[in-house]
């Protein structure tokens, strides 16, 4: 991993940094006695690193609260932290400061069976809350791939989705109440269990903010019924151009399926040797479509899209029969990332969104950059809703100046075709440079305004989705080139 | 209506072609300290506490559709376009933008969207905040900005777009939105059941909203003590809907007599609550299981006429009638349930005379206020845009 230059703002450092936190909170809290410590908080799901100058762990609001006060009095950034499974840089402290990790905020305050809502601590990873609500015949819908790490806090400041985000609703869809604490310590309940509140949707800007706004300390959640049944279907192509066309066509047709995950050959061969998810390996591209909800009328629908699939050329058809099956069809698509280490010692993933029907040409324009950089690509990604996630695989860091340039060129076209720099994995460190290429100055001081209202002292999670002067210089004299 | 200032002659009328007309007109008023009313189809003129303005911007003139990419599913359509039109010009397509809102006829865009005004179907599709992908807009400041894109996912950036869904024209004048489209459903069924008790409608509703039948609607209308009535929407593929209406017709037999049959009417008027002006109106957002509680209380208000609640959602919306005094009580009484309840109220109509004793948000005691002030004050840092609109401004 690359040591980032860390643009370190005003503030305490160092002995009374430490000192102060441990007057404020006591030892057991603060990490940062001992700098080696904090080598397991220098890094994220990404590839920048930065090493805090000290990381907090609070056990409850009135902790997070006290320590941002302190952290606003000596102007010292304050980072929050979930799992570290986010991929763009989120939680590294690139300007220095605090890391606040939510480890020992991880409980489920109440489980609100009536009303459909849960109420948790931002700490709580992510699958926990669907396994605790599946009893009573409920789930958090969004269900991201690292769903057995993540955390809620996470999910609410990436906005994260999932392959059932695309029927069912990202995060954002699925939050009702929040309380944060902003960057000077005040604490701030938004909505509740009621779906709308009076006055602005902050809950609505807040979501996605990717902690720069100030740090979510609890989490009011939709519960959404468990469909009755599923059809997963997958689809085997003999190439990338008949699969992606597949999906244009089902979504053309009327359908919409719960999950439409697709996946080339080298994520297939990737997936199977790790897996061993039964994919066909000579396939050029896979399709795994899922529909769901009441038992009747299923099998029409999962026959509708098979017929659609052999149109399009698929040639092997495969409909899970048993549970067990199905969950080894979705085990080789969300152990997908984590089995790319087969490929190459290292990858970087990217993330953008096209409009569903640009498909077939921007997947035909990601292999062209990946025979111009002679780097392989993987493509496993949420297709129903257009969104990318191209696998640079690379094995040397030496490399990586030629990743960064390829994944620029793929984002590049993806925003081109009229789409979006990120669709769930967040701007962080890894993208704000590149925000200009999607928002002109207008559409960013827009955004601007929100900052500003939240954060005046620009001490939440400094350095992240807005392009930075002394970061961006290097990629603005590029751009302008 | 107290508007009537902006009635007369004085008040200059301004019919923007463009946004960035409309951006330029915003920015001369900004220095002239002269206030702006922005109307659509004028059709929620009642909400909020309005004040007379100097000016009115209309919409009107931005209207028609941007873009339509049907196998995109999304359209980009502008602020001024009267719904009816934007839903006949997907249905040709074959496709709908999934809302329902009251006064469909009349009611633009970008009126729908600052108004964050949603009908039943939010109960399967989401409301506007669920649709509604990105926005451009004109701010006070002379310039014109965009939020959010033409994509169904994108998290690049904050998400700007739910901040002016339901600020009432308070930040920023919309003048194009883009949605996530959705096909036209095969089928459609519907389904009434009656019962004496209110508990028993929403009890009903409540193991139908548990099942995965995902119904198009779930409405409860309540016209006395006695007589309650649950009307189900159910719309998708033919056996999916015909299990769904067999799941709510189960649901409600037991407590109550259930009977199938076509419910756009009966759904359409229960949107267009009510009709006459003279009466207080009132609308709540509950935690879902706290309606039938605050319905109790409803029905037993002096004055009470009818309650509508879309009860997937929590929105309710209740009528009282009556003399002054009444009016007032029930009004407070109604705003104080919501917030016991867990929830929040606004009054949406009351009479004229009445706007000095039923303030629209009671108390005004709405959290994260302090931090909407500031929002407001960024945007709009001389307060020009609809003043007295919503709780913020
Ligand atoms: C193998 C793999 C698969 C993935 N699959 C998906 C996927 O399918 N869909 C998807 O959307 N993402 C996916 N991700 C990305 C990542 O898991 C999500 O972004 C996730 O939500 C991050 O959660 P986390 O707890 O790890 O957050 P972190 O990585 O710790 O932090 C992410 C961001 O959230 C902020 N943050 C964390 N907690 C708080 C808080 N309490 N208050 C305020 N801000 C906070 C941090 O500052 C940071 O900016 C994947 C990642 C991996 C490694």
């Amino acid at each position: 991993m690359t040591a980032t230059e860390r643009t370190l703002r005003a503030g305490i450092r160092g002995r009374p940094l430490i000192d102060g936190l441990v007057r404020l909170l006591g030892p057991s809290k603060v990490i940062g006695e001992h700098p080696e410590d904090l080598l397991i908080y220098e890094y994220d799901g990404a590839v920048d690193t930065a090493t805090p100058d000290a990381v907090v762990l609070p056990d409850d609001t009135a902790d997070v609260a006290a320590l941002a006060r302190f952290c606003h009095e000596h102007g010292v950034p304050i980072v929050p932290r979930g799992a570290g499974t986010g991929l763009s840089g989120g939680a590294i402290p690139v300007e220095g400061g605090v890391v606040v990790s939510f480890a020992r905020m991880s409980r489920i305050l109440e489980m609100d069976v009536a009303n459909r809502r849960a109420v948790v601590q931002p700490g709580l990873i992510n699958l926990h809350l669907s396994t605790a609500a599946a009893p009573h015949n409920l789930h958090f819908v969004p269900d991201p791939s690292s769903q057995k790490a993540c955390t809620l806090g996470g999910n609410v400041a990436e906005n994260s989705g999932g392959p059932h985000t695309l029927a069912y609703g990202v995060t954002t869809n699925h939050v009702t109440g929040l309380e944060i604490v902003l960057s000077d310590g005040t604490i701030v309940r938004l909505g509740g269990k009621a779906e709308d509140g009076e006055g602005y949707d902050l809950i609505g800007a807040f979501v996605g903010s990717e902690g720069t706004l100030g740090l979510v300390t609890e989490i009011t959640v939709k519960l959404t019924p468990l469909p009755e049944d599923k059809r997963t279907i997958l689809a085997a192509f003999p190439t990338m151009d008949q699969a992606s066309a597949s999906v244009s066509a089902i979504i053309a047709s009327g359908l919409v399926p719960a999950a439409i995950e697709l996946m080339d050959q080298l994520a297939t061969q990737a997936v199977e040797a790790a897996v061993g998810a039964g994919y066909p390996l000579d396939a050029g591209g896979i399709l795994l479509c899922e529909v769901d909800g009441l038992r009747d009328g299923l099998d029409e629908l999962a026959s509708r899209i098979e017929a659609i699939c052999r149109e399009n050329g698929a040639t092997t058809l495969r409909r899970a029969q048993t549970v067990l099956e199905r969950e080894k069809l979705w085990a080789g698509r969300k152990g997908a990332f984590a089995a790319m280490g087969r490929l190459a010692p290292a990858y970087y993933v990217q993330d953008g969104v096209i409009p569903r029907t640009r498909l077939p040409d921007v997947l035909r324009t990601v292999s062209e950059v990946s025979k111009r950089h002679g780097l392989r690509i993987a493509n496993v990604f949420h297709a129903g809703d257009g969104n990318l996630h191209p696998l640079v695989l690379f094995s040397d860091m030496r490399e990586l100046e030629r990743v960064h340039e390829a994944g620029l060129e793929i984002l590049t076209a993806c925003v081109e075709a009229g789409g979006s720099l990120t669709g769930e994995h967040g701007v962080g460190m890894e993208k704000n440079c590149y925000m200009p290429l999607q928002f002109r100055a207008e559409d960013l001081a827009l955004m601007r305004r929100v900052k500003t209202a939240f954060d005046p002292a620009d001490l939440a999670n400094p350095g992240k989705i807005f392009p930075t002067p002394s970061r961006c210089r290097e990629f603005q004299l590029h751009a302008t080139r | 209506m107290s508007l009537d200032r902006n009635e007369t002659a004085t008040v200059e009328r301004l019919r923007p072609a463009d946004a960035r007309t409309c951006a330029d007109i915003l920015r001369r008023a900004g220095e002239a300290r002269q206030t702006v009313r922005v109307r659509g189809g004028g059709t929620k003129e009642y909400l909020g506490d309005p004040r007379p303005t100097d000016l009115v911007l209309e919409t009107t003139s931005l209207g028609g559709i941007v873009e339509h990419v049907p196998a995109d599913l999304t359209v980009t359509v502008g602020a001024g376009t009267r719904f009816r039109e934007l839903e006949d010009a997907l249905a040709r397509a074959g496709q709908m933008l999934a809302l329902d809102p009251p006064h469909a006829d009349a009611a633009t865009i970008g009126g729908i969207v600052a108004a964050n005004s949603s009908g039943f179907r939010r109960a399967r599709y989401g409301g506007v905040r669920d649709l509604l992908i990105g926005t451009r807009c004109a701010l006070v400041d002379g310039t014109v900005a965009s939020a959010g894109g033409r994509v169904v996912k994108n998290v690049a950036g904050y998400d700007v777009n739910k901040l002016l869904i339901g600020s009432f024209g308070t930040l920023a004048v919309i003048t194009e939105c883009t949605f996530k489209v959705t096909p036209l459903p095969v089928a459609t069924a519907g389904l009434r059941a009656r019962f004496r008790r209110a508990a028993d409608a929403y009890a009903a509703a409540d193991l139908v909203a548990r099942t995965p039948a995902r119904p198009a609607a779930l409405a409860i209308d309540g016209r006395a003590r006695d007589a309650w009535e649950l009307v189900v929407l159910a719309e998708g593929e033919p056996a999916a809907v015909d299990r769904a209406i067999a799941i709510a017709a189960d649901a409600a037999s037991a407590r109550g007599r259930a009977e199938r049959g076509d419910v756009t009417a009966a759904l359409t008027a229960l949107r267009e609550l009510p009709a006459s002006a003279d009466g207080v109106l009132v609308r709540a957002s509950l935690p879902p299981a706290a309606q039938t509680a605050f319905a109790e209380a409803a029905m037993r208000l002096e004055g009470f006429m009818r309650l509508v609640s879309d009860a997937a959602s929590g929105i309710v919306r209740v009528e009282v009638r009556g003399d002054d005094d009444v009016l007032v009580a029930a009004a407070d009484s109604l705003l104080a349930d919501a917030r016991v309840c867990g929830g929040s109220a606004r009054v949406e109509r009351r009479p004229d005379r009445l706007r000095a004793r039923v303030e629209a948000w009671g108390d005004g005691d709405v959290p994260g206020l302090f931090l909407m002030r500031r929002l407001k004050d960024a945007f709009d840092p001389n307060g020009i845009l609809e003043p007295g609109r919503s709780v913020v401004s």
